[in-house]
């Protein structure tokens, strides 16, 4: 395939095109997929979640540029949601990516997460492989920022940092289940705020002495805008690269990862394939009906539906 | 369900202008119309707005010019993407743009040209014609 072959030479628009590709749910592009993927497996894939307006993507920009700088080549997957209103979206991580949007060797792909849950696109899994292929070193993957459900992107990624501002709000929000667990590095963002220091205390108590298969969660603080405390997350993320490449916690994880991220494609492909075969029959619509009128409850419905789905 | 090609566009600031009020009213509707709009941020020379272009593979690039140098941006944009090799993409241009202007626009290769008061169904008709 002569996209491939342009790809693996290092050719941007043949990237662009195939992530495109993916993203259209295109068969020639799952077939593209899998003749890059034997050349996978190397680059170190950060996924980086947190609330909207946590600086995730000025942070993005910032680690970045720190990474180039050390000659590393970088590849950056922005996620923003789409609209439940008409499936439109607004994708503006890039205004905030300001010196990485101008730095060559830097390649930033916006991307519409169209509905698929885990803060991430379904096309972003292929678009890591596809910069990957590209020669990038380093891919980052920044997700929508929804919130406390973000667990795909731990799917997807090597190391996942949470970004968390002083205004998280108290330790109730921290005993809830949700990012701060999943989190291999927590930064606190906009670390000249007040309460900064307290923010750190109060994550570093939750945390304590737990570990992620071994792993000590380290909680650091940044300010993205200034790029203070950005070399040192660096470091945090090139030893957690290295800690995952020598323990076999971390290969054990990588096996795990693989199996979600399967499980979770599976259950969309599943879900799309009866929504094709059954959402326009009259049976289907006569369900949807009865709950409408208030007939049936949605528990109800769902039994009906899926019962009508899955007899043989 | 969620995998069918959607138009996507680009809305880019060129140059120095900084007015970014009419472009972003644009990138809302264009969203709300059910499009992917990528915004690209203030002050982009011509070559970042290629660059973006190719990156997020666009189908359509939009200029907002405010500042007077609608004619030399967009030669530039055209002569660039013809180096480049980009020859896929739509481009329109919308902001202060007068009446005696647009025949040349059109000239240089630029798809529509939407000056300042059009009234947003009409861009969006547009951009839904154009992009098959």
């Amino acid at each position: 395939m002569d996209l491939v072959k342009k790809l693996l030479q290092g050719d941007e628009k043949s990237a662009a095109r195939l992530i495109s590709m993916v993203e259209e749910g295109r068969p020639e592009g799952f077939k593209a997929i899998s003749l890059i993927y034997p050349h996978t497996g190397k680059a170190h894939v950060i996924g980086v979640t947190g609330a909207p307006g946590a600086g995730k993507s000025t942070l993005i920009g910032k680690l970045a540029m720190s990474f180039v700088s050390e000659g590393k080549k970088i590849g950056i997957i922005a996620v923003d949601p789409t609209s439940s209103k008409g499936g439109g979206a607004l994708l503006g991580d890039r205004v905030r990516m300001r010196e990485a949007d101008k730095t060559g060797g830097i390649f930033i792909r916006s991307m519409a997460h169209r509905g698929y849950p885990g803060g991430i696109a379904k096309a972003a899994i292929g678009a890591t492989y596809v910069l990957e292929g590209l020669g990038k070193d380093i891919i980052m993957v920044e997700s929508v920022g929804a919130g406390q459900t973000e667990i795909q992107i731990s799917a997807l990624c090597d190391t996942v940092v949470t970004v968390v501002t002083s205004d998280y709000g108290d330790d109730i929000q921290l005993m809830k289940a949700g990012l701060i667990e999943i989190g291999d590095i927590v930064a606190v963002n906009k670390a000249d705020k007040s309460g900064a220091e307290d923010t750190v205390r109060d994550i570093s108590m939750h945390i304590g002495d737990r570990k992620q298969n071994g792993w000590k969660v380290p909680v650091v603080t940044v300010q993205s805008i200034s790029g203070e405390g950005v070399e040192g997350l660096k470091n945090h993320l090139d030893a957690h690269f290295s800690f995952l490449r020598e323990n076999t916690s971390g290969i054990q994880k990588k096996k795990e990862r693989l199996k979600t991220m399967m499980l979770t494609l599976l259950k969309e492909e599943m879900w799309n394939t009866l929504m094709d075969k059954w959402s326009n029959t009259s049976e289907f619509q006569g369900i949807v009906g009865q709950l409408e009128d208030g007939k049936v409850d949605p528990y109800a419905a769902v039994h009906k539906a899926s019962e009508m789905m899955f007899r043989t | 369900m969620g995998e069918q090609k959607r138009i996507k566009i680009l809305i880019a600031k060129p140059g120095l202008d900084g007015h970014d009020r009419g472009a972003k009213v644009v990138a809302q509707a264009l969203k709300e119309a059910g499009m992917e709009v990528i915004y690209s941020g203030l002050h982009k020379t011509i070559d970042q707005i290629i660059n973006i272009a190719i990156q997020e593979d666009v189908d359509v690039i939009g200029l907002s010019i405010m500042s007077g140098a609608h004619i030399p941006i967009t030669q530039k944009l055209f002569k660039r993407l013809g180096e480049e090799g980009v020859t896929d993409k739509f481009v329109f241009v919308g902001g202060v743009i007068p009446g005696k202007d647009i025949p040349r626009l059109k000239g240089i290769g630029v798809a529509g040209v939407f000056p300042g008061g059009t009234p947003l169904a009409e861009t969006i008709e547009f951009l839904k014609n154009i992009v098959k």
